[in-house]
């Protein structure tokens, strides 16, 4: 899941991008709003690590365009201020989360799993498709109750393809979602983690929609 | 300075005696003086009736009859003389000797072991004088009477008196008593306006410390905000050190793990800087300037740029000190060393890259300047305002100050009774910052 962190300190930004790419997120990272504002338009997110206190455009105020404009993403607010009123004034003006300062870099992924499996209307923390579990905080893929050794970005498909369950991904969106800002993307490597999920799972596991992109049926490969 | 009613009471009851004191004194004066004026017409009025009646019957008055009439009778004598030499008759209570040396009118005179009053008087054909007398005593009874009669009422009216005014007095005093218990029941934390509808004199004092209620209120406003804003700005910090440990126990490569450990120790570093300028603002707000210290400007602006120079030249920053003279304030030299330092530090920090920071010290009038011109972005005028305040960072600045750096140049130019002015740097670009020192007496 691709992350967009938005923090203008230095040492924090740097240890967040660091500790959330550890967690298996993919993730790109700015240092004021005005950039993120221009990320946000150009790029799909999982969700948005959003510092209040922020040069050029404040936090409060990206969130507010963002969600004038109609924008879904999930945000959580970072921030060092723990008033109710702070909190209560930044859920208001559209945060989907709240974390204060110093946090936790596991509960951090975590409320950001969270976030994402809200977004795809799943409930349960493991998602599931037929005999297939995906547990994201665990990093653990299981087939009918086996254990598979899944690269992480074959596991970052795979959750990818399993959030978006019964829906089509393109190519490029996965890749979107996968690669941050930096990391080159060769133009088979989509292909080439698919074709190691088939061969350690099911060969009918992902089905390929020609022209299109890939699919992963609701109810998992029967 | 003792109790307000106390001295109300003492002063209105020693006034109201001493008044009616004189009262006292004008009644009797003119009441003795009444008293004379008609005992003196009886007496006259007596001698002429003795005179009228002697003329024609002297041999036949017989002295041993004359009746006693009123007990004050006995206080009152007579003589008859023949041309003033012959006591031919006299009431049984006079004097062998004559009643008054004075033969004309009024005397006062001692004749028997007694004080008299006399009046003297003489027939038509100057043959017979007739004296007649009246025991002094008689007059100052009367005056002691008349005295009594008048004390009296007033000794009984005295404690009704003292009791009335200690009443007004109370009474007048309750809007003191009342402020009283309003300020003795407040908590300390209650530091909203005294209301209350007060008198004129009162009215002022309840002023005045509501003002202080104000005063005191913003300042401990101040304050409060002034540790959560610490608090707050520490947590940053904080959070990058906790992340960046979490960072790099995780890391399975060495290369992450070095570069986040580096992280920390650059974090812990961040927040020691941080502390340090937050207990540096926090003795300069507590503190008073010492008296009697000196500060050459000019060889602690160099001081100060030798310790600025090697973060300079690690960020390829020219450093400069404009030729002049030595200019000497009165100050603390390691204050003064601190401002000059956390100056040429900013002007570094947003100066730009490969630009150069000039510093100068230089004597105008009564004023001795130091000024620090960077070749940076400079600060949008309307932005000037603010930087002076505590942890206000400006927008669109790179995020590694801890925003007090200039609140602390404030609080120590404040301390030495200089100026701090921000404009914009030479050709309109970058930033000038000044201090004007008021020069010390040479």
């Amino acid at each position: 899941m691709r992350i967009l962190v938005v923090e203008d300190d230095e040492l924090l930004g740097d240890g967040i991008r660091a500790g959330l790419t550890q967690a298996g997120f993919a993730v790109d990272w700015v240092t004021d709003g005005v950039l993120a504002q221009g990320a946000l338009k150009g790029e799909y997110y999982g969700a948005v690590v959003l510092d209040l206190g922020l040069p050029r455009l404040s936090g409060m105020e990206l969130l507010r365009r963002l969600r004038g404009a109609g924008h879904d993403v999930p945000v959580l607010i970072l921030t060092a201020r723990d008033a109710v009123a702070d909190r209560v004034s930044g859920l208001d003006a559209g945060a989907d989360d709240y974390l204060v300062k110093p946090f936790d870099l596991a509960e951090l992924a975590a409320r950001l799993r969270a976030l994402a499996r809200r977004r795809h209307g799943a409930a349960t923390p493991v998602l599931k498709a037929g005999a297939l579990e995906l547990d994201p905080a665990a990093h653990v893929v299981r087939l009918k109750g086996q254990p598979v050794a899944l690269s992480p970005k074959e596991f970052a498909v795979l959750q990818e393809l399993m959030l978006n369950a019964g829906r089509v991904l393109s190519r490029e969106s996965l890749e979107r979602c996968l690669y941050p800002w930096g990391e080159e993307v060769e133009s088979n490597t989509i292909e080439v983690h698919i074709h190691h999920l088939r061969r350690k799972l099911a060969p009918q596991l992902i089905r390929t929609i020609r022209g299109v992109g890939y699919l992963l049926p609701r109810g998992g490969a029967d | 300075m003792g109790s307000l009613r106390r001295r109300l009471l003492l002063g209105l009851l020693t006034a109201t005696i001493l008044a009616w004191s004189l009262a006292l004194f004008l009644s009797y004066r003119n009441a003795r003086h009444e008293i004379d004026e008609v005992l003196d017409g009886y007496l006259a009025q007596s001698t002429s009736l003795l005179l009228a009646q002697l003329g024609h019957e002297a041999g036949e008055i017989d002295t041993e009859h004359v009746p006693l009439l009123h007990k004050y009778g006995r206080k009152v004598a007579f003589q008859l003389w023949d041309r003033g030499h012959t006591l031919l008759l006299h009431s049984a209570n006079a004097p062998d000797g004559r009643l008054s040396p004075v033969l004309e009118g009024f005397s006062d005179s001692l004749a028997g072991g007694e004080r008299w009053r006399v009046f003297s008087a003489w027939n038509d054909d100057h043959t017979l004088l007739v004296q007649v007398g009246e025991k002094a005593a008689v007059r100052e009874e009367l005056g002691r009477e008349v005295a009594a009669g008048l004390l009296r009422p007033m000794l009984l009216a005295l404690p009704f008196m003292a009791a009335l005014i200690g009443l007004a007095v109370g009474r007048g005093l309750v809007p003191l008593a009342r402020l009283q218990r309003q300020v003795e029941a407040r908590s300390p934390h209650n530091l909203t306006p005294i209301e209350t509808s007060a008198p004129a004199e009162v009215a002022p004092l309840i002023r005045a410390l509501n003002a202080l209620f104000a005063r005191v209120s913003s300042l401990i406003e101040n304050e409060r905000r002034f540790t959560a804003d610490a608090a707050h700005e520490l947590r940053t910090p904080l959070a990058a050190i906790r992340t960046q440990a979490q960072v790099a126990r995780a890391a399975t490569d060495e290369e992450g793990r070095r570069h986040a450990l580096d992280q920390v120790l650059a974090g812990c570093d961040r927040a020691g800087r941080l502390v340090e300028q937050l207990l540096t603002l926090a003795r300069l707000e507590a503190g008073q300037l010492r008296d009697g210290g000196a500060c050459a400007l000019r060889a602690l602006a160099a001081e100060a740029i030798a310790q600025v120079a090697p973060f300079a030249l690690a960020q390829g920053v020219e450093l400069e000190l404009a030729s002049g003279a030595e200019a000497t304030v009165a100050g603390d030299p390691d204050l003064v060393r601190v401002l000059m330092r956390n100056l040429i530090d900013n002007a570094v920090r947003y100066g730009g890259a490969q630009g150069t920071v000039r510093v100068a010290v230089e004597r105008t009038g009564a004023e001795a300047v130091f000024s620090v011109t960077d070749q940076g972005p400079g600060i949008p005028p309307e932005q000037r305002a603010w930087v002076w305040e505590r942890f206000h960072r400006v927008p669109g600045s790179a995020g590694t100050g801890s925003g007090l750096g200039l609140s602390i140049v404030r609080r120590i130019a404040e301390l030495h009774g200089a100026r701090a002015e921000l404009e914009a740097g030479e050709g309109g670009r970058g930033l000038t910052v000044r201090v004007r020192f008021p020069a010390a007496p040479v």
